[in-house]
């Protein structure tokens, strides 16, 4: 009897033991975009490894093609499933945050905080909530073709606007079918064009919700380049129909324009197009003042993920000190703090390093919910229509001021 | 075909038919074709050449490097596959379904026999992007999550009103004559079903599967939503993985492209000559 | 088979004993009755199962304050009809409806007349035929995503083979914004649509056209009938159910299709090739606003079950009379 009572209290602990043990071991399901986990030999894998061995949990990667990640997001979200942990756009940040899809991950952070870059950190912040960790950022940067810019008379990029405005209508003027800027139309065109605003002392929507788009500091930077485009002609037509970084960036591979201001994303494109492209990277001319827009991706974890323990230290760990070289080896830059002393810029190759050292002006977009349709629906359109001459940069702004605070209601 | 009637018309006047008729055909093929052509020549372009101008109409140099790229790896095979078993499953069930339904409503004019086909035909008519969430709770709560099975029963879900609407309208050619006839030489209605009416739609049935074929080979937004892990995605997926976040493997995806439509070509190819019947051996007299 | 006489079942007791086939059930009385309703039942159990509740959910979500905000606090409300007047107030909407008619119009006139054309030219005796339709139901073959794609890369102002193509034959001076234009991105669109979908028109008038009766034209043909008469008065008429059916198809197939405005133009510039489908799509993901986006569904799908109604309605009457 005492022997068979042993035995049942030495079986339950045995049980007990093994069930806390396996509580402790949780799977969580991770959705990346899917140029992060091109091959089985990604520089990811050997993160998610790195991780499965020192907490033992278990890591189901999922890659997922950008063009699909947000609506399966939203979709998936939106019926209350979804992974564990996310990558996502900065961009889209404050509209998940805001529908409450997010876990708040700001007593996680906290402790770590003066590890990252304060401009990704900030866009992966909602209403003073950290909701995502910045996990590989970017910026862009203006990109020359150093021919074009040599024949057109000049020895170095532009430093200012009026500089970057001589030397495109000197572009221009090298031939028939010689441009000096490449740009895009829509929402990309727009996109180049923040930078600018930015540097102009322009804003777009303050933290506090005030929108600021109608002012005259954002409407010359739109008229710069609408000018550009109308009266110097230094734009090509394409401006009007590119609707994806391939189309924007062609007329710069095929040496017809000189510049086009781009991200670490073109380098590819260009090595691929134009392999023998004698080009240089130099950092955005200075208006008023130097700014460029911030981009990349965040790691967020579900609000409704049924290992939140495990899911934030997984965003925790990609994000920390080892990204810096995980992201350097996947070609990206990482948005550690530490990525940006001398030594770590040095370890960078050589043509991602005028990214780097502009990081300390890079600037989010607005961490707005509607971002996204104030982009696409409301600024973009304010672009096409002073690009056409159809409004004029400042009636088109203030029509976009207005739309975006009807929107805001 | 036609029955040649004597022709009171000059003999020149009927060659100059024929040559309108070869005229216009050919136009007909080189408009459809030119931009499937054009899809072929891009990717056997070198990367390097996708970008020239002016663009040339024939390829200045030929690389298969983007097959080689696709064909290797990257899951093509295994998207394939699971494209085949969604294609076949869906394509098979979709003729026997629609057989059988087309064939009662065109020959027996019961109650409900008009209603009921417009009636499933409206479920098609809302926009299918706004039904994602519905469908994604709808299966999750069947459990059907990742499912091939799931998705050939809402592509069937969606080709079935088609489809028996299209056959209800090929059976309501057929004359009826030749089943009673056969009844009346012993056979039952299942038997006089299989073995003289539906010979007699083959054009039909040829078309059915030819549009479940197609459909089901290509279809992405279901497909994009129901299926979620890697090794149930389907071709269109496998596709759709080129179109880059910043840029995109034009080369690769063009050969994607054609590598997806050949299959269906070889089999319409070899389809095609049942699609040419006429109402031939015996037919009907009078 | 060597059963006695006129087919009737195994109804009273046959003097050979043999066993009556299980089918024989159909052939009278209440099994003859439900016979067809049996031949129906898979397809309309499948269909309305499946389709049934995301389109009754569908159409209540355009009723309701449907975000994925109220989605994941299930804070989901009902507005009643708050969404379509927010949808009524929009001006793109308006634009978007206008494109919407003209998009439609073209491409179901142009499918049609040139499937048409198509199916009758392929309806001849000539040789090298099954080469010639192979081609032509190409466009059809291809995965729209690709197909979409394809045209937007002939279209391009840099490199596009159509720019090329209409350069050389002189129609135009030098390469021009093709889907940039506010004037021709729709039509330039629309360009792509007909070449998508008329061969499907084809296909289906051509079944049509091969299933006419041998004796029917032989007869009209006796009749002196030829060209232009025995096409609209033989021809025509027995094919009309599958006309129809083509009509409606590319009806539906038109107003639903989402791929070829939102990858070649998104709806631009500047909403000028907006379709109602393509603002729903906006509504929906770029809004986040799925109740807004349901509402202009909605729209659509009342218009298409009208106009399918009546037309169907007015088919029938020609049917019956």
């Amino acid at each position: 009897m005492f022997k068979a009572t042993r035995r049942l209290l030495s079986a339950a602990a045995c049980a007990l033991g093994l069930w806390s043990a396996a509580a402790q071991a949780d799977t969580i399901t991770f959705w990346v975009n899917a140029p992060m986990a091109p091959n089985p030999a990604a520089p990811i894998y050997e993160e998610i490894r790195a991780f499965e061995a020192r907490t033992g949990h278990k890591v189901n990667l999922q890659p997922i093609p950008f063009q699909e990640l947000e609506q399966r997001l939203f979709v998936a979200l939106g019926g209350g499933a979804g992974p564990d942990v996310m990558a996502i756009d900065t961009a889209w940040m404050a509209a998940f945050a805001d529908a409450g899809v997010l876990a708040d991950l700001s007593e996680r952070t906290r402790p770590v905080a003066a590890q990252y870059q304060p401009g990704p950190l900030a866009s992966g912040r909602y209403k003073g909530r950290q909701y995502g960790l910045p996990w590989y950022t970017n910026n862009v940067a203006l990109f020359v073709n150093n021919d074009m810019l040599k024949a057109a008379g000049y020895s170095a990029p532009p430093k200012n606007w009026a500089e970057f405005r001589a030397v495109a209508k000197a572009m221009r003027a090298l031939g028939p079918d010689k441009y000096g800027l490449t740009m895009g139309s829509g929402r990309f065109g727009v996109f180049q064009l923040y930078s600018f605003i930015w540097q102009n002392g322009g804003e777009l929507i303050e933290e506090s919700g005030r929108v600021r788009v109608g002012e005259p500091a954002v409407a010359e930077a739109f008229a710069l380049f609408s000018d550009m485009y109308r009266i110097d002609k230094s734009i090509p037509d394409t401006v009007l129909t590119a609707q994806s970084w391939d189309e924007v960036f062609a007329p710069f591979i095929q040496g017809r324009a000189g510049m086009v201001i781009s991200g670490d994303w073109t380098i590819g494109s260009i090595r691929r197009g134009a392999p023998n492209l004698n080009y240089t990277i130099a950092p955005l001319p200075v208006g008023v003042r130097p700014a460029t827009v911030i981009g990349g991706f965040n790691i967020t974890v579900n609000a409704k993920s049924k290992s939140p323990a495990a899911a934030a230290e997984l965003a925790l760990f990609l994000t920390g000190p080892r990204s810096v070289e995980a992201m350097r080896k996947a070609d990206r830059l990482s948005a550690q703090a530490s990525a940006t002393t001398p030594e770590a810029l040095a370890a960078l190759p050589a043509n991602q390093r005028p990214f780097m050292a502009q990081a300390a002006f890079g600037r989010p977009r607005p961490n707005v919910p509607i971002w996204a349709e104030v982009h696409s629906s409301i600024l973009a359109p304010a672009w096409d229509a002073s690009l056409r001459g159809l409004m004029t940069p400042q009636a088109a702004v203030q029509k976009a001021a207005a739309e975006i605070n009807a929107q805001m209601k | 075909m036609k029955a040649e009637a004597p022709t009171l018309r000059m003999p020149g006047a009927r060659a100059w038919r024929t040559g309108l008729l070869y005229l216009g055909l050919f136009a007909a093929f080189l408009w459809a074709v030119f931009p499937f052509y054009w899809m072929v020549v891009t990717s056997l372009r070198p990367e390097s050449e996708l970008f020239a101008r002016p663009p040339s109409l024939l390829p200045r140099e030929i690389t298969f490097e983007h097959y080689v790229g696709l064909l290797v790896g990257a899951g093509f095979w295994r998207n394939a596959l699971n494209s085949l078993f969604l294609t076949v499953v869906v394509t098979g069930f979709s003729i026997l379904v629609s057989l059988t339904a087309g064939y009662a409503l065109a020959r027996y004019r019961f109650r409900g026999s008009t209603v009921l086909p417009a009636l499933m035909l409206y479920g098609q008519m809302f926009p299918a992007v706004l039904l994602l969430i519905p469908f994604f709770l709808q299966f999750r709560a069947f459990g059907w999550m990742d499912s091939l099975w799931a998705l050939a029963l809402v592509y069937l879900s969606y080709m079935l009103p088609l489809c028996v609407w299209l056959m209800r309208g090929f059976f309501a050619q057929v004359p009826f004559a030749l089943e009673d006839a056969a009844r009346m030489d012993g056979c039952t209605r299942w038997q006089a079903f299989w073995l003289v009416i539906v010979p007699m739609a083959r054009p039909g049935i040829i078309a059915v599967a030819t549009w479940s074929m197609i459909h089901a080979w290509n279809e992405f937004l279901f497909a994009a939503t129901l299926i979620s892990s890697a090794e149930k995605r389907t071709l269109p997926l496998g596709l759709s993985g080129l179109i880059g976040q910043h840029t995109t493997d034009w080369g690769m995806l063009m050969a994607g492209g054609v590598l997806t439509a050949l299959p269906i070509v070889a089999v319409f190819f070899a389809l095609q000559r049942h699609l040419v019947s006429g109402l031939g051996a015996g037919g009907v007299k009078g | 088979m060597s059963r006695t006489g006129d087919g009737q079942g195994g109804g009273g007791a046959p003097p050979t004993r043999r066993r009556a086939p299980l089918s024989s059930v159909f052939e009278t009385g209440r099994g003859a009755r439900i016979y067809p309703y049996l031949l129906v039942l898979p397809a309309f159990v499948i269909v309305l199962g499946v389709v049934l509740y995301p389109v009754v959910a569908g159409i209540v979500a355009s009723f309701q304050d449907l975000t994925l905000r109220t989605l994941s606090r299930g804070t989901v409300s009902f507005v009643g009809l708050r969404n379509f007047e927010r949808m009524w107030a929009d001006p793109v909407f308006w634009t978007a409806l206008r494109n919407t008619g003209l998009w439609v119009g073209a491409n179901v006139v142009a499918q049609m007349v040139l499937g048409l054309a198509l199916a009758l030219l392929l309806n001849q005796r000539v040789r090298g035929l099954g080469f010639f339709r192979a081609g032509i139901l190409l466009p059809w073959v291809v995965p729209s995503v690709v197909a979409v794609l394809t045209w937007r890369w002939m279209y391009d102002p840099s490199v596009g083979i159509v720019n090329e193509m209409l350069v050389r034959t002189g129609l135009l001076q030098e390469y021009f914004p093709i889907l940039g234009d506010v004037r021709t991105a729709l039509w330039a669109v629309t360009v792509e649509s007909i070449w998508k979908g008329t061969p499907f028109v084809m296909l289906l008038l051509l079944a049509a056209l091969q299933m006419i009766p041998r004796s029917v034209t032989e007869a009209a043909q006796m009749d002196g009938a030829r060209g232009w008469r025995m096409l609209v008065f033989i021809v025509l008429p027995q094919i009309r159910l599958a006309f129809a059916i083509a009509m409606i198809l590319t009806l539906i197939l038109t107003v639903n299709n989402f791929n070829a405005i939102w990858l070649m133009t998104a709806g631009g510039p500047l909403n000028s090739s907006e379709i109602l489908f393509t603002l729903a799509y906006r509504y929906g993901f770029e809004r986040m606003n799925l109740g807004l986006a349901s509402a202009v569904a909605t729209v659509l799908f009342v218009f298409l079950v009208v106009v399918t109604t009546v037309y169907l309605y007015l088919i029938r009457l020609r049917d019956e009379g």
